[in-house]
């Protein structure tokens, strides 16, 4: 019987969430947004040839996986990352290393997840959650996701570690090994910020960054004709459903990113990033409002000047506020 | 925070959905980041309602096509766990053309006992209830 002393702390992206409490349990203290932002997760990509639930895919964040390997990575953090064939030997391990007094991060997949809220229960397999110990055969869980601690059985956690189809967790399991008890900020988000600028403004490549969503918003334009009302609303349902992922209060990220411009330019004592993480907030309101409008066509309830080519118009300006943000953030020093 | 009377939801036909709480991150009027614990917004539960009816949809269609003899049980099971013929083939191990052919009544009652356990499993069901679709 292990219990940890490890604190839950609920937050607003699993990952980021999972990477920031992980660090705490360590003695680091470090916010979910600083990690959201020293791993540049902010992104975008649209993706019209890979469909998921029967819709192409829209991404508002990095591939996951990343912001751990990149925060710790720049921070200066000793990791191990493990990958399984058989079921049985990485439950072994993980029992092992929760012995050892290491809480262990776990990639799952959400469909059979018995306390995840079930409105959001479909075959999602990159979800992040922490066992922090074991008591009676049950494996106690903090997930990021759920207010309270949950406890999970030996036989669900090996179904859910070794859930099959597109992006198999494969058992993924991840743990800081050693951290540092002080660590310099500043390098690290500097980082970060120059990374995820040159992601949104300096790939040249049509369907990412804010190239993207100039790209999404034509395509937009042409969605009512090409495919048919039904089908119409039902991808824009698949973006914002995108854009709404748990916690992100419908502007894609955006909020969490703005959060985290704002912490850093407190510890860079650059006034000018305070400035930029208004600029965000205005965008990711400006992203709210148009996932609001969206919805309302999703339910069939838009007003005639409500529609697609309005939608395409909002996206233009969200991208266009986004291009100003990172082009500046860019010269970042 | 969203008061209480807005969990009763008019949105959501399944009555236990939207029952969790999240972290929100916001940003306010005054240019301050907020993060608060509540339920999701009217947007959010309007798509994810959009989904579900469409998940339904599709497995009252399939099921219907089942019944009357256009297709194999197999396409009903699919949609009710929320699959496409591309992740069915990899949560069941069979070739992705493999799928599409066994979606065909004539091809899936030839099919070996061994090729049917592995679609059961994936299904979490048994043979038997693969075999006679009473749905």
């Amino acid at each position: 019987m292990i219990e940890l002393n490890y604190e839950h702390r609920q937050a607003g992206h699993c990952e980021s969430g999972v990477t920031s409490n992980m660090l705490n349990y360590h003695k680091l203290s470090i916010s979910e947004p600083m990690v959201f932002g020293i791993g540049a997760g902010l992104f975008f990509s649209y993706l019209p040839f890979l469909k998921m639930q029967h819709a192409p895919v829209t991404s508002f964040r990095v591939w996951p996986g990343m912001i751990f390997d990149r925060t710790t990575k720049v921070l200066g953090i000793k990791t191990k990352i493990y990958r399984f064939k058989n079921p049985i030997k990485s439950m072994n391990k993980l029992d092992e290393v929760l012995a050892q007094g290491l809480p262990v991060g776990l990639q799952v997949g959400t469909y059979h997840l018995p306390f995840f809220p079930p409105e959001y229960r479909m075959h999602y397999n990159m979800h992040n959650m922490v066992v922090y110990g074991k008591k009676n055969d049950r494996y106690l869980i903090s997930d990021t996701v759920v207010e309270e601690r949950v406890d999970i059985s030996y036989e669900d956690l090996m179904r859910v570690r070794f859930a099959k189809g597109t992006f198999a967790p494969r058992g993924r399991m991840y743990y800081p090994l050693a951290v540092p008890s002080t660590v310099d900020l500043k390098p690290a988000i500097i980082k970060g910020i120059r990374k995820t600028a040159n992601n949104m403004v300096g790939v040249p490549f049509p369907l990412i960054g804010t190239k993207g969503i100039r790209y999404l918003a034509n395509q937009m334009r042409k969605w009512p004709e090409k495919l048919g009302e039904e089908k119409a609303s039902y991808y824009l349902g698949q973006v914002l459903r995108m854009e709404e992922e748990i916690g992100t209060a419908g502007a894609g990220f955006r909020f969490i990113y703005g959060a985290f411009l704002d912490e850093a330019g407190i510890v860079l004592k650059q006034d000018w990033i305070r400035e930029v993480a208004l600029e965000m907030g205005e965008a990711a309101n400006h992203w709210r409002k148009f996932s609001y409008l969206g919805s309302r066509n999703c339910k069939k309830r838009a007003k005639p000047e409500e529609s697609y080519d309005m939608l395409g118009d909002m996206l233009m300006e969200c991208a266009g506020k986004e291009e100003k943000i990172f082009r500046r953030l860019a010269r970042i020093r | 925070m969203e008061t209480s009377a807005e969990i009763t939801n008019t949105v959501y036909k399944n009555k236990d959905y939207g029952q969790y709480r999240e972290l929100l991150y916001s940003y306010n009027e005054n240019g301050n980041f907020e993060k608060t614990v509540g339920y999701h917004g009217e947007p959010d539960r309007v798509v994810l309602e959009q989904s579900w009816d469409l998940f339904n949809e599709r497995t009252e269609e399939a099921r219907q096509k089942v019944l009357s003899g256009k297709a194999s049980p197999i396409v009903y099971y699919m949609e009710k766990i929320l699959a496409d013929p591309l992740g069915l083939s990899m949560m069941a191990g069979v070739s992705y053309w493999k799928v599409k052919l066994h979606f065909k009544p004539a091809f899936f009652k030839r099919l070996s006992n061994k090729t049917l356990a592995k679609y059961a499993e994936a299904f979490n069901i048994s043979v038997d209830e693969l075999k006679n679709f009473k749905q």
